[in-house]
């Protein structure tokens, strides 16, 4: 029996979240003028809840997000506040990268969001086309994403704004295995309108289904753990 | 001479049937020139309140800007290209801005809004930000952590003068900026949007918290006159080469300008039928009292005189009360044009209800006052355009009376 659309999501995301997990990333923005790189570190139980602490470079470090279903707060120690996003600032570059807030406040998982089907498949891959579903609250009117037939891991989306106008493309690459996850360490993304930069995170150390304490997804943590 | 004699004759033994020709005509003359004045002086002002609020006159950005309005595209040395400037004499003043985006916050509320630097005595003289102080005090050049903020905003984020607000944005080399502000001072303009999402501080201070020395996304400039704007226009991008963009209002306000356009075609519309009804009144009164005289004309024919002199001796009469009538409707329409250029026409209650509402909506300005446009070859040209309506208004008639025969017109009852 030939596997469902939704299928093949649900495993793409099992191989890429964990119920409860930690990681090191490093990000690195690159512009027209210049590089820029940053350290993190980052926990997360499955979509709903994740918490990042910056650590490199020197100035920004201490600043922390917590994001608890689809709200998010920032703590700036320079000015000692915790910030809540406020949702008109979502589509806005998340710490000067080409990410969106938005992109780091994601809830659901894109099974609840998107209506996928396969629009192209072949030995190595499928190709699915994801359309959001009437009253999903997204930001794309089109997602394709492309998903290596072996572990299912994904390759790369492209992402579509409502009128159809590609906007950046997600390169995902360096595949490694975590117990059961099959785990592309690199993503690269392109912004279609800035040709000029890119954003690559990279998953330095990736930790699997590890205890964490309910506390860490407090507002209470955003400054406690920024020390 | 003698025609000249015979038509101020004729006139003055007519005297009411002269005096409210006349009255009309001067009416009408006074009339259209004040309606114009008053079109053209509040279009101006209107152009002139959208351009001086914030926009500016010219300004310089990278040529990519437009399009990708993001910190790649950039003017990357002002000192250079405000040294540039300095050598054309027909910039009157520039300042440089670095316009970008923060998240506002206080303890109660974080709002995203434009977060923008200026040279604060340089843009002073582009703008009325300045001017439009409501509450505190304006920007220094030394001020560090100093914000002057829409009034609107400071009412969103609930602050006064004197309170702190945080800001956290993306600085010019896409570093993550943030720091704490003090307000300084309120502003309100008449652009309701822009006092609602607005704030800004001293580039100075700027630079440092956001990386950007030397650079900015617009310089505005202020031509030192405004008539030869396109001019200068050419000549500054002549100076400043392909990769920086100068524009003046005409373009980046080409939308309010079009509009403007619209108004004024549609103001002629209404002009045209106030002109159609007015030739009709004076065509019929010169045709009634033409016609009156076709006997008197028949007996002058029949003594010698030409159909030529009879033209002569009408369009003469025409002329007289042509030159006294538009004389004296011109006099007044300036007048009326010179009053109320000084002391604007004000309604004020128009603009507190529905007015505000309007511009809000259109993110336009709400103008309580309509000031009239004093200009003297204008007011010339309507006099001229009502000389010639008043001539036009008896050549039919006098055709028409040229084609009795003397022995016709003698016996026309």
């Amino acid at each position: 029996m030939a596997i469902t659309p939704d299928a093949i999501i649900k495993k793409v995301e099992h191989n890429i979240q964990s119920d409860s997990g930690y990681s090191k990333i490093t990000m690195t923005v690159t512009t027209a003028r210049g590089e820029r790189t940053m350290k993190m570190e980052s926990w997360n139980r499955g979509h709903e809840k994740s918490f990042i602490k910056v650590l490199y470079p020197k100035q920004d470090r201490g600043i922390t997000f917590l994001k608890v279903d689809t709200t998010m707060w920032q703590y700036v120690p320079k000015i000692e506040k915790t910030i809540k996003i406020p949702s008109s600032m979502m589509m806005q570059s998340w710490m000067g990268s080409d990410f969106t807030n938005d992109d780091m406040a994601k809830e659901s998982s894109i099974v609840d969001d998107y209506h996928a089907q396969i629009t192209f498949e072949d030995g190595q891959k499928y190709t699915l086309t994801l359309l959001p579903k009437p009253d999903a609250a997204v930001v794309w009117g089109k997602i394709v994403l492309e998903v290596a037939k072996e572990h299912f891991v994904p390759l790369l989306a492209i992402y579509y704004d409502e009128d159809g106008v590609q906007q950046r493309i997600l390169y995902y690459s360096d595949v490694k295995f975590y117990g059961d996850h099959y785990l592309p360490t690199v993503m690269t993304l392109i912004p279609q309108n800035k040709k000029s930069n890119k954003t690559v995170v990279k998953m330095e150390e990736v930790n699997f289904d590890v205890v964490i304490k309910d506390e860490r997804f407090t507002k209470n943590a955003l400054v406690r753990y920024s020390q | 001479m003698i025609l000249f004699k015979m038509a101020l004759r004729e006139l003055l033994s007519h005297k009411k049937r002269s005096i409210v020709t006349l009255l009309l005509s001067a009416f009408s003359t006074a009339l259209f020139i004040f309606a114009n004045a008053l079109n053209n002086g509040t279009h101006n002002q209107l152009i002139r309140s959208s351009v001086e609020i914030y926009p500016g006159y010219m300004q310089i950005t990278n040529r990519a800007f437009e399009e990708n309005p993001n910190f790649d595209n950039l003017i990357f040395d002002v000192a250079n290209v405000t040294k540039t400037l300095q050598k054309i004499h027909e910039i009157n003043a520039s300042a440089a801005r670095f316009e970008s985006y923060a998240l506002y916050s206080t303890n109660e509320q974080s709002i995203g809004g434009m977060f923008t630097a200026i040279e604060p005595e340089k843009e002073a003289h582009v703008s009325r930000l300045k001017r439009s102080l409501v509450e505190g005090e304006y920007l220094t050049p030394s001020d560090t952590n100093a914000i002057y903020l829409g009034a609107e905003l400071a009412k969103r984020l609930k602050v006064g003068i004197g309170d702190t607000l945080s800001f956290i944005s993306t600085g010019a080399d896409y570093s993550f900026a943030a720091d704490n502000l003090v307000v300084k001072g309120l502003f309100k303009t008449k652009l309701y949007e822009f006092d609602n999402a607005s704030g800004f501080v001293n580039k100075g201070y700027f630079d440092e918290v956001m990386h950007s020395r030397n650079i900015a996304t617009h310089i505005i400039m202020s031509p030192t006159d405004l008539e030869q704007i396109d001019v200068v226009t050419q000549k500054v991008q002549k100076a400043l080469g392909h990769g920086l963009e100068v524009k003046n209002y005409k373009t980046t306000l080409e939308d309010l300008i079009l509009a403007m356009e619209i108004d004024t075609i549609f103001g002629y519309i209404t002009l045209g039928i106030f002109f159609i009804v007015i030739f009709f009144v004076i065509g019929i009164f010169a045709f009634l009292s033409v016609y009156a005289r076709i006997r008197q004309i028949g007996v002058l024919r029949a003594i010698g005189t030409t159909p030529k002199q009879v033209m002569g001796m009408l369009l003469i009469e025409a002329l007289i009360l042509g030159f006294l009538s538009v004389g004296l409707g011109g006099a007044a329409g300036a007048y009326a044009s010179h009053h109320y250029e000084k002391h604007p026409i004000e309604i004020t209650s128009l603009v507190d209800v529905d007015a505000q509402e309007y511009a809000k909506q259109y993110n336009m300005v709400a103008e309580a006052t309509f000031p009239s446009e004093f200009n003297p070859p204008r007011i010339m040209l309507d006099m001229l355009i009502m000389m010639l309506l008043n001539l036009m208004t008896v050549l039919y008639p006098i055709v028409l009376i040229n084609r009795f025969t003397p022995t016709e017109a003698i016996r026309y009852v």
